[in-house]
């Protein structure tokens, strides 16, 4: 079994003159969270749909478990869960009949089902909502039907396509809550594609994508220690003093900020001047310091 | 098959419990009720007495019974096809919605989702016509009964055939829709348009030579013939029966499209059937290369 449970090479894919996806390759482990980067527009829906095997790419590989989807499609997608954006389950019939229609896709009916529906409803924790027609339920409400439809087949991949935009922070919680618990008891692997940089941060694995191209890759250290610098926030410190330092500063609330290359740089401006670190914390900078330095473009910031 | 039983039970499970859907279907009928109501039976019955030979005077429950056999024939033939399309846009609202991109991810092939679409389509347009057939049945039993057993079988036969006609053309055409605004105008121009062209509105006799040869290369205006001959059949016989001289109860038939020529050509009944049948045949196999198309394209 190999150690990576999907690896993309050399993926392109074009819409007439416009060029979704360019040349992207990466590869994702077994059992880990795998975030997928990027601003609205930069080929993330294309790059999954094309993962999915909802869309032929124009040339490269897409390998899922050893598989290629361009030859073993019904395969991988019994190992697939994917919860979209917005839900695609139908509205107007209850929990229950979604549920079992979409069980029935991958077989699974009668005592089967039934018993894949108890164990998603306490996992879940839906079991009062079963009778109700999804468009009674809240949005928090039907995200978890959404995810309860995504593990129907036990899947050994979940791709969250932007999972918790337009959620509130309960759901949001909720949400992240069963992913982590999945992975820990399951071992899933979860694709992510988010362009919110805090979803992103606790990932294994981030892949930056922007205009269709990869543009940095790596754990969340090695690209903030790549490409975003260090901040040294300094408390009850002389202004002055900062200021002959001859470093980048912003004044905060109560603090000052500076900004340095990287820890090594700021260890050292400490231990030169101990006078004038007395209380103060050392940050990496963040996800989006990260994509702002390699794209000069601000992710969404949640609203 | 599992998989294609419960996405047809999905399906029909949408569609009834989608208002919208189901009183949309239910529009063309209503409206050809209300117009004979207003005043096409009116209209008929003065055609019909215009028609008979000075001095013969016809019981009114014939009269009520010949008239009522137009109207039910016109509004399930009608039905067949627009309650069949009504029923199909669910497809389409499938894309608009983004649930058949759910389908889609299920490892369960784009063609039985398609063959899950058409059955449950075709089972609706049957449940549907078949409730509008009783309901016409009972009319006809106020109004003025002259079916036969032979008559109920023979016409619930061009409802099954019909049925399949308005599922498979219907099929093809919402293949290509793609939003809301497209099932709307398709929608409408079902409803006001097939009525005309079968000639369920207004008899193809009475239109002009050159459209009456148009509308005969229709299949449809077969099937809607066929309805007639079954649900009037009997009533003129017994118009006959009357004393109407044979002459005259065969130009009332040809006058209620109970007769049909093919550029001069007339046309048997099993000669309706089999081009009823060979056209529902050809659509079929024109809808399964197209679904086979999309999925190479794919």
């Amino acid at each position: 079994m190999t150690d990576n449970i999907i690896q993309i090479d050399h993926l392109y894919k074009s819409y007439g003159s416009v060029r979704a996806v360019q040349d992207i390759s990466f590869c994702v482990k077994r059992g880990e969270l795998f975030a997928f980067l990027g601003i609205n527009g930069a080929g993330k829906s294309t790059t999954i749909h094309i993962l999915c095997g909802q869309l032929a790419q124009d040339s490269g590989t897409v390998l899922i478990d050893g598989k290629d989807i361009a030859h073993d499609r019904k395969e991988i997608l019994r190992t697939l869960g994917v919860v979209f954006q917005n839900s695609v389950l139908d509205a107007a019939l209850t929990v229950r009949d979604n549920l079992k229609s979409r069980a029935a896709l991958y077989g699974l009916s009668g005592k089967a089902f039934q018993a894949r529906l108890d164990e998603l409803k306490e996992t879940l924790d839906f079991a009062d909502l079963l009778d109700r027609p999804l468009v009674r339920l809240s949005g928090g409400q039907r995200r978890r039907i959404d995810i309860a439809r995504a593990l129907l087949s036990r899947p050994h991949i979940l791709i969250l396509d932007e999972p918790t935009t337009g959620l509130d922070p309960q759901t949001r919680k909720m949400l992240w809550g069963v992913v982590s618990r999945l992975r820990k008891e399951e071992g899933m692997t979860v694709f992510l594609t988010t362009h919110y940089m805090e979803e992103a941060a606790d990932a294994d694995y981030v892949v930056l994508i922007d205009a269709g191209k990869i543009v940095a890759k790596g754990t969340p250290l090695e690209l903030k220690n790549s490409y975003a610098g260090d901040y040294v926030t300094l408390y009850h410190a002389d202004e002055e003093k900062v200021r002959a330092l001859g470093v980048p500063y912003e004044r905060i609330r109560d603090a000052l900020r500076l900004s340095l290359r990287n820890t090594e740089e700021a260890t050292q401006l400490i231990l030169s001047h101990p006078d004038l670190f007395r209380d103060y914390e050392i940050t990496k900078g963040k996800l989006d310091d990260v994509f702002l330095a390699v794209t000069g473009k601000r992710l969404e910031e949640r609203t | 098959m599992t998989a294609f039983l419960s996405l047809t039970e999905r399906n029909l499970k949408l569609f009834f419990r989608d208002k919208g859907m189901f009183f949309t279907a239910l529009i063309t009928p209503a409206v050809l009720l209300g117009l004979y109501v207003a005043f096409l039976g009116d209209v008929y019955h003065e055609i019909f007495l215009s028609s008979l030979p000075e001095g013969l005077e016809l019981p009114q429950k014939l009269l009520d019974g010949l008239v009522g056999g137009q109207l039910v024939s016109s509004i399930l033939s009608v039905s067949c096809v627009t309650v069949a399309f009504c029923a199909n846009f669910l497809m389409v609202q499938d894309r608009v919605t983004g649930s058949i991109r759910d389908l889609r991810l299920s490892p369960v092939s784009p063609h039985v989702v398609s063959a899950a679409y058409f059955l449950a389509a075709y089972l609706t347009t049957l449940i549907i016509c078949t409730a509008a057939m009783a309901v016409c049945l009972i009319y006809l039993a106020i109004v003025g009964w002259y079916l036969t057993a032979a008559d109920i079988l023979l016409m619930f036969a061009d409802i099954l055939l019909l049925s399949l006609f308005g599922t498979v053309l219907s099929s093809i055409i919402n293949f290509f829709l793609r939003s809301q605004g497209q099932i709307s105008a398709v929608g409408t121009i079902i409803s006001a348009g097939y009525g005309f062209l079968c000639g369920a509105y207004m008899p193809i006799s009475s239109l002009s030579e050159g459209l009456r040869n148009v509308i005969s290369c229709l299949p449809g205006t077969y099937g809607n013939s066929l309805l007639r001959n079954h649900a009037m059949r009997s009533a003129f016989d017994a118009l006959a029966a009357e004393g109407v001289p044979q002459p005259l109860v065969e130009g009332l038939m040809e006058g209620m499209d109970c007769t049909l020529s093919f550029f001069g050509h007339a046309v048997s009944i099993p000669v309706m059937y089999a081009v009823l049948c060979a056209a529902i045949a050809l659509l079929i196999g024109v809808y399964v290369l197209l679904v086979a198309l999309l999925q190479k394209k794919k």
